[in-house]
């Protein structure tokens, strides 16, 4: 048995997809006889994951993020490969692994509309076999944590949407997880909401020690939360590690600032760059290039040696946009 | 066994909290049942005004099958309808998703899809239907191995509508948009009357593939000692497999959900 | 009048309900099967012989032609005015540059023609099925219509001053539902008009609800005797223009307190 509280070894996933085709005599036809395309949506990914660890889990929309976290939650059978999770199968969906996880998703809710939350998380207590002074301790814990005192009487459909997320997480929380699903959990909150849920995240889990994994598409979000993230890129996964490295790694370019003493700096550059090199915005002889990585130690010397440069420095590119160009399909590997 | 009773409790309770939130619901409910008892009892004074008997049937013989189908629809109304019907339409749980929230807890699927949602009020159905059935009983004289037959046939009819309702439902995974629960409804609705005046190829029909016959005709049939042997046991299998086959077709409607895109 | 935005509307509301038909087909299918219900319920009834003066094939030709003047003359808007009142959506029809009449009439039109797609070939199919002999006369076809369309005007605008009360009421669908369940006993559902027994048969002859549905279908299969019809016809009228009046006053009226305490 494997140390590691996830455990995923080549997990695939391929969609049985029947293909439609336009026109009367196409759809009768696949009618009487469907033809089905393949989809991988996931490529046989492995990872694991130690007890306590706050992981993101990134990637472009379609990268396959959902349909692996709905394998590690019993939602979704695989094609082939294996996870383990707190010693269990998820997609065996034994009531014990029920239990052990929990899920949020930041555009789906689970409380009751026109009650206060507090019966939703009554009913959820009865559903998960806690006793009622046990689930009273745990939601007073929450509530303290979330400070949500005041939220607890009124009915869900009043609320706004960051008082509601405050309401999925202690009904996400009630039965003391292991692990933790967070599928998009800021989405749509405004700035200061989705800090206080950071925050109540890094909290919550220093305190109890759960295993957070989560799926954002605000950088912000992995940044402050995340040692270490896992990028998927069409269904592979394709980095595995802690993010201040994944923008030196994967970065296909570096930023060089330098500053020139001369009248016309960007003609004076254009005529010693090579034409793949970019100029970006320049002020007052202060000017960005952004130059290919491999071929960025022999530029600089060339620069060095052939303008006057009074300062120069060499930068990693912003996370964000790493993981844009990533996003967007370029090449990166 | 507890665990599930405390269950159904908590779901009652948010249920009725939910429902009494909406004042007006209790005024509406009772005039809502009022009418069906108006509309069903005049049904059949004025077809017994023309004749002694519909199809053999005497007055007090249908006005037990309208009790049985009060009855029936009313604990249709009071749980399975409003808990079933949360997965139907685009606001449904499995348009919307929602449906992976059901998945997500360590408790029996079909369980929690068959009672999470209480209509309380239809308690006054339940009033009505009774006091019909009370009525129809005080004009036959009831012996008690009829009274025992009836509820054991009572019990397999409501087996069978669970079934038919838990069959239509399955299919809302194939296709979501679909209320398939409306055709269902519009079925039932011929349950008011004793399943032998739909001539032919509908009679059967109604009897043995969306067996509403089973439902409300053959339960009237044991209180009012009408009813063989056989016809009991052969209702009370045909119950009992439905529900096998409904448990079956929900939980292959499951793992497809299970398996499809999202 | 802004006729040609009317036109366009109705166009628009016939198309998108023909893309969700299958919904208006199931909502058919559900107002078919009481008529259908009693339909075998007399025929079994009348059996060999006669019950009021019908015969079993005259009992399947009277619920055959009724599911159709149901369908024809039920109106689903009565049930979303109230809503739209209640929901505030009443200021976004208002807002139209033309009459709302033509939202109500859009939504009536397209309605019908949608869920009649559905239901004349059923009945048809039935009719051929169950095989009724009827001799339908010249007379009872010319009345027939006019009838019709009094009916359903009636029905209409019946059930929309009872709808109109919600600019006071909170729960209209009480009244609505009361309504449904006096039109499914008098109006000829339960049983024809002449059928029902005596004090209830005076009651549905005097009262608006047969002239909604039953009397048309009554016209049509030569039911009626000569004086009999110009009653029934006299009174379909005068029920219209009482129903006419109220919806005038009460429409009007509700504008003024509807803009009085801004919806």
């Amino acid at each position: 048995m494997p140390d590691s509280q996830i455990e995923v070894e080549n997990l695939t996933k391929v969609y049985h997809v029947p293909e439609r085709e336009a026109g009367l005599t196409a759809s009768v036809r696949s009618f009487f006889r469907r033809t089905y395309r393949d989809v991988l949506a996931v490529k046989g990914i492995s990872f694991s994951i130690e007890a306590g660890e706050i992981v993101g889990f990134i990637g472009a929309n379609g990268a396959g993020k959902t349909t692996t976290l709905k394998m590690l939650t019993g939602l979704l059978q695989p094609s082939s490969g294996s996870a383990t999770i707190a010693g269990f199968t998820p997609w065996e969906r034994q009531p014990a692994y029920l239990r052990r996880i929990s899920m949020v998703m930041g555009n789906k809710s689970q409380m009751l509309w026109d009650i206060p939350p507090l019966d939703t998380f009554r009913v959820l207590g009865a559903i998960y076999g806690l006793s009622s002074v046990e689930a009273a301790r745990t939601v007073n814990e929450l509530v303290e944590l979330l400070q949500m005192q005041n939220l607890l009487t009124k009915p869900v459909r009043n609320m706004s949407l960051g008082e509601r997320m405050k309401c999925e997480l202690t009904a996400a929380l009630i039965h003391r997880p292991e692990v933790l699903f967070l599928d998009e959990p800021t989405i749509g909150l405004d700035v200061s909401a989705q800090r206080r849920l950071r925050q109540f995240i890094v909290d919550y889990n220093r305190q109890s020690g759960v295993t957070v994994m989560l799926t954002s598409h605000y950088m912000a979000d992995v940044m402050e939360l995340c040692n270490r993230v896992i990028l998927i890129q069409q269904g592979k996964l394709i980095y595995d590690g802690d993010l201040a490295a994944l923008s030196q790694q994967l970065a296909p370019f570096k930023l060089v600032r330098l500053t020139l003493n001369i009248d016309d700096p960007v003609r004076a550059l254009r005529a010693c760059l090579p034409p793949d090199a970019e100029i970006l915005a320049g002020m007052n002889g202060d000017i960005t290039l952004r130059l290919d990585r491999t071929k960025t130690a022999h530029i600089i010397a060339h620069l060095l040696n052939s303008l006057p440069v009074d300062d120069l420095s060499i930068e990693n590119p912003p996370i964000e946009a790493v993981i844009d160009q990533i996003y967007q399909g370029e090449e990166v590997l | 066994m507890l665990r599930h009773l405390r269950i159904i409790r908590v779901f009652v309770a948010a249920s009725t909290q939910q429902e009494l939130a909406y004042h007006a619901n209790f005024a509406i409910s009772l005039l809502n049942a009022l009418l069906k008892l108006a509309t069903g009892w005049l049904g059949l004074v004025i077809v017994f005004e023309q004749v002694d008997a519909l199809n053999g049937w005497d007055y007090a013989a249908a006005l037990a099958v309208l009790g049985v189908y009060l009855l029936v629809g009313a604990l249709r109304d009071l749980v399975l309808a409003p808990s079933l019907n949360q997965l139907a339409g685009l606001e449904g749980d499995i348009w919307q998703g929602t449906f992976d929230f059901v998945l997500l807890r360590p408790a029996n699927t079909q369980f929690l899809v068959s009672v999470r949602q209480w209509q309380i009020f239809a308690v006054f159905d339940v009033v009505m239907a009774l006091l019909v059935i009370a009525a129809a009983c005080a004009q036959i004289t009831l012996t008690a191995a009829n009274l025992l037959a009836f509820l054991l046939l009572l019990t397999g009819g409501v087996i069978t509508i669970y079934a038919m309702m838990l069959i239509f439902s399955s299919l809302l995974f194939w296709s979501p948009g679909f209320l398939f629960t409306w055709v269902f409804d519009g079925i039932f609705q011929m349950a008011r009357y004793p399943v032998g005046i739909y001539p032919g190829a509908l009679g059967l029909l109604l009897t043995w593939v969306i067996p509403i016959g089973i439902i409300t005709t053959v339960p009237a049939q044991a209180l009012t000692g009408d009813i063989s042997a056989e016809m009991m046991l052969a209702t009370l299998i045909f119950a009992v497999v439905a529900l096998a086959v409904a448990s079956l077709l929900f939980r292959r409607a499951t793992n497809r959900y299970a398996s499809a895109s999202s | 009048m802004n006729h040609r935005g009317g036109w366009a509307l109705i166009r628009s509301t016939w198309l998108s309900w023909m893309e969700q038909r299958t919904f208006f087909f199931l909502v058919a299918f559900g107002w078919m099967v009481p008529p259908l219900i009693y339909l075998f319920v007399w025929a079994t009834v009348a059996g060999e012989s006669t019950v009021g003066g019908m015969t079993r094939d005259a009992f399947i030709c009277y619920y055959l032609v009724l599911s159709f003047v149901n369908q024809v003359t039920y109106s689903q808007t009565n049930w979303t005015v109230g809503d739209m009142i209640r929901m505030g959506d009443f200021n976004r029809l208002l807002l139209y540059p033309m009459s709302p009449t033509y939202n109500t009439l859009a939504s009536e039109f397209a309605g019908k023609a949608v869920m009649l797609s559905f239901v004349v070939p059923v009945i048809l199919g039935l009719g051929l099925l169950l095989r009724p002999e009827v001799a339908l006369s010249p007379a009872g076809i010319a009345a027939f219509l006019p009838t019709l369309l009094l009916a359903w005007l009636l029905r209409f605008l019946w059930g929309y001053w009872l709808a109109l009360l919600a600019f006071w009421l909170t729960r209209t669908d009480a009244l609505l539902a009361l309504q449904d369940a006096l039109v499914f006993v008098l109006a000829g559902q339960v049983a024809p008009v002449a059928v029902l027994p005596g004090f209830i048969q005076t009651l549905a002859v005097l009262l608006p609800f047969r002239y909604m549905i039953g009397f048309p279908v009554e016209v049509l299969l030569g039911q009626l005797a000569v004086g009999e019809l110009l009653l029934g016809f006299g009174l379909q009228v005068g029920w219209l223009l009482v129903a006419w009046i109220l919806f005038r006053i009460l429409w009007r009226r509700g504008l003024r307190h509807y803009e009085a305490v801004g919806g």
